[in-house]
């Protein structure tokens, strides 16, 4: 008990002396346990809002839609009879006319099926109104991603097979798939207007919507005897079915794309967690050295100082997790959102129990990994060693020295201060790299998205989309994440840059080298990493744009805009690190010589 | 006291506290203190009396309370963080007592670096440092990191460092407190050497026989002056003879 309540008080302690190292290494946590929960949280709901519009719209579980020969007669009602009353059919509704036109609109021209409903409300299939009213002579209902696709508003007119119709409202169903998932697109008229629609070339086809008795075997319906005697009917030009998993799974596309997305910017984001937690445990413990001597020197174990370095980490693992998770939660919401043309997620629910458990696990686990080396290192110190030095040995690097020699002064230290801790540079190129990939990935996405809405063809019109807005979306957002995360990992970095050489940094001055040269030399040595990151960034960035799916070879964006990247980077990478790289250069000089 | 006219360092009142209020700390309590060109000062007193501060004081390496310093005709604590590191670099040597050279650069680019930071060329620099290597009797030890140098040999550098800019002053805090006694002979023999050359030298000091060397001894207590002595008037061959440095 004693014990604990030692350790309870030094990592407190700790805490409280340190704590804007304390403050960026628990953001680092913050941020990448809040990506975790996003990741595992839309992993769960992303079936909610298919199930809550069909409920709805009391959609249904099987759809037959036929299209009859030129010229051939048909009586609906006597074709469909069979099927109506097959075993397994619980509801039905229809046959409802179709007409096969196309829609046009100024600079508009998209293939439409004009669904004749009349005004009672089906049984099943049951489109809902979200803007307008239903139809009426001479109006249509446009489904609500066509019409979002379009760029429809209620009361616009439009063109349906030559006839002029006013817009008076839109719907959403899930008989099919959203457009533009789904081609053609979906418009409800009158039966009197989806009559007057086809022609002889084009006859009118008919539609029927069933309710299973049991819709989780609707391939057990699409076998059936019933649908055979349907599809015999000599009648038929073509006879096609949907079922409503094929019309989910459609639906849920957009949610696979950023599921997707989430998997590469997750991978992206752990290895820059891991670094930037690497970093900041680093510099933290780097600063404990001449601690852990004092805490021995008055008699504490190897173990018991490795207990206390690992206590505080976990303990700012535990609650960066804690944070995260409850952010992730919070966030969640507006992501669940699949598209125009469901129903908004019903509200997310709060995180399971199990996801709690792996984001908390992934926290200290990776903040353990990053403490276990520094901490057994430090337990293993001798007590006199720690207490006099407090700095791990430099490397030396001989052709470096030389070569800064002919710098400017801001250059030489600033090399010098890069050669002392290379691996250091590295950890700060590869986390400032991951981010500028994410960047230049974003950027192609959004160039060819702009690109493609400018073509106005259906795969422009596609991917100008809502789907493309969303997977922008979701793009900006995890690229927002990777930049807070290599910001903060390099605002870290020049931190531990600053403890690590405050003793060479104070000395440089005391020979007379000024503050500003001494800010300069250790911004130097984030702007030779960020130089690094930048080259390595764009490259990288355009591969993972394509692993992702897309389509570099296509449009890329122009040479400028990419090579825009190298001096932005190293303009934000001089504005993040001059704070501290000021404040280390600032440190009193006789403070720093005293304390050896 | 010399007269002001011909000192290249002067401090008038210098004050420095520490802490506030109940923990407040009178480190340096009105000192007045002129050193004319070439002259030694040695500054002895018991440990935590003021002498480092001062000697960081008078190096503008910490800002006093109260007072004024001149150091090469410019008052000190009117000049900004930058004008303080100009007039260090050009007028101002130092040596600690615990070295402070830099591990990852040999005993030549340690030299160096002043010089560097001074803006000299490569070239003029490492000519320079050879030199200073020669006069400090480590000329074979220059392509040596610090780590592989003796105490004695380090602290050699560390003056060969101090001197590289050929500065107005050397402030020595302490230079042979970390040494034994046969690497103190041979700083102590430096300091003398230095001396002879006209060198202005201000060295804070344990060592009797450092303090022996200079023309001036002055005693600090609780952050004052308290005693003065000019030593055989100013003769350093004289007191090396007479502390057994002369063969």
């Amino acid at each position: 008990m004693g014990r604990m309540l030692l350790v309870s008080r030094l990592v407190i302690g700790d805490v409280k002396r340190r704590p804007i190292q304390s403050a960026l290494l628990l953001a680092v946590i913050v941020t990448t346990t809040t990506t975790l929960t996003l990741g595992l949280t839309l992993r769960h709901v992303a079936k909610s809002p298919f199930a809550r519009t069909k409920a709805e719209t009391r959609g249904p579980d099987f759809v037959v839609e036929t299209q009859p020969k030129p010229g051939a007669r048909v009586a609906p009602g006597r074709a469909f009879a069979t099927l109506l009353r097959a075993p397994g059919v619980a509801a039905s509704s229809g046959p409802f006319p179709l007409a096969f036109v196309r829609l046009t609109e100024p600079g508009v021209d998209v293939p439409v099926d004009a669904e004749g409903r009349t005004t009672t409300p089906s049984a099943v299939n049951r489109p809902l109104v979200t803007a307008g009213g239903w139809v009426r002579p001479g109006g249509a209902v446009i489904e609500q991603g066509l019409a979002n696709t379009l760029g429809l508003h209620v009361g616009d007119r439009i063109g349906l097979h030559g006839h002029s119709f006013r817009v008076v409202g839109f719907a959403l169903q899930t008989e099919q798939p959203l457009y533009p998932e789904c081609t053609p697109g979906l418009a409800w008229v009158t039966p009197t207007d989806a009559a007057r629609l086809a022609t002889p070339a084009n006859p009118l086809g008919y539609e029927v919507d069933l309710r299973l008795t049991d819709p989780y075997n609707d391939w057990r319906f699409s076998n059936s005897a019933a649908l055979t005697t349907v599809s015999n009917e000599p009648a038929w030009a073509t006879l096609t079915t949907q079922v409503w998993e094929g019309t989910r799974d459609e639906d849920y596309r957009v949610v696979k794309i950023d599921q997707k997305a989430l998997f590469v910017g997750g991978w992206l984001l752990g290895l820059l967690a891991i670094a930037s937690i690497a970093v900041a445990v680093g510099g933290r413990m780097a600063e404990q050295t001449r601690r852990v001597g004092l805490l021995k020197a008055v008699g504490a174990t190897p173990r018991l100082v490795a207990v206390i370095l690992l206590s505080e980490n976990m303990a700012l693992a535990l609650a960066g997790a804690a944070v995260g998770i409850v952010a992730g939660w919070l966030i969640a919401p507006s992501f669940a959102d699949p598209g125009s043309g469901l129903l908004g997620a019903s509200p997310v629910s709060a995180p399971t129990a199990i996801t709690i458990v792996e984001v908390a696990l992934a926290a200290i686990a990776v903040a353990a990994a990053a403490t276990i080396i520094p901490a057994a290192r430090g337990a293993r110190t001798s007590t006199i060693g720690a207490l006099r030095d407090p700095v791990r040995p430099p490397r030396r690097r001989p052709r470096t020295i030389r070569l800064s020699a002919w710098l400017p002064v801001p250059l030489l230290l600033g090399l010098r201060l890069v050669a002392r801790r290379p691996r250091r540079t590295v950890l700060s190129a590869a986390s400032l790299a991951t981010a500028v990939t994410m960047i230049v990935a974003g950027l192609t996405l959004r160039y060819q998205l702009d690109i493609n809405q400018q073509t106005h063809n259906a795969a422009g019109l596609m991917q100008g989309s809502a789907i493309g807005g969303r997977v922008t979306h979701l793009v900006f957002l995890l690229g927002v994440v990777l930049v807070v995360l290599a910001a903060t990992s390099a605002i870290l970095t020049t931190w531990a840059t600053v403890i690590d050489a405050d003793r060479s940094t104070a000395l440089a001055r005391a020979l007379g080298a000024t503050p500003r040269q001494v800010t300069s030399a250790l911004t130097t040595t984030q702007l030779l990493a960020g130089l690094v990151a930048a080259c390595i960034g764009i490259p990288a960035g355009l591969v993972i744009y394509q692993l992702a799916g897309g389509d570099v070879g296509k449009a890329n964006p122009p040479l400028w805009a990419l090579l825009a990247v190298v001096p932005c980077t190293l303009a934000a990478v001089a504005a993040l690190t001059s704070i501290p790289a000021r404040l280390g250069a600032n440190r009193s000089v006789a403070d720093v010589l005293r304390s050896e | 006291m010399m007269g002001a006219n011909a000192s290249v360092l002067s401090a008038r009142e210098l004050c420095k506290d520490y802490g506030k209020g109940s923990a407040l700390v009178h480190a340096v309590a009105g000192i007045s203190l002129d050193v004319a060109a070439g002259e030694s000062v040695a500054i002895v007193g018991p440990s935590g009396c003021g002498k480092s501060t001062l000697l960081y004081l008078l190096g503008g390496l910490e800002r006093p309370s109260a007072g004024t310093i001149c150091l090469a005709g410019r008052q000190l604590e009117r000049l900004p963080e930058t004008g303080l590191a100009r007039l260090r670099r050009e007028s101002v040597g130092f040596v600690f007592q615990a070295f402070h050279l830099v591990d990852e650069l040999t005993a030549h680019e340690n030299i160096e670096l002043p010089a560097l930071l001074a803006g000299s060329s490569p070239r003029g620099a490492r000519r320079r440092a050879h030199e200073l290597l020669e006069q400090v009797g480590l000329a074979d030890r220059g392509s040596h990191l610090p780590s592989a140098l003796s105490g004695g040999e380090r602290q050699r550098v560390a003056i060969a460092r101090a001197l590289v800019d050929e500065p107005l002053v050397v402030l020595a805090d302490e230079p042979t407190g970390n040494l034994d006694s046969g690497a103190t002979t041979e700083v102590l023999r430096l300091f003398d050497q230095l001396h002879a050359n006209g060198q202005t030298l201000v060295v804070v000091t344990h060592d009797e026989r450092i303090a022996a060397t200079a023309d001036r001894l002055i005693s600090m207590r609780d952050g004052a002056f308290v005693d003065e002595t000019r030593l055989v008037g100013g003769s350093p061959r004289s007191l090396s003879a007479m502390v057994g440095l002369e063969r």
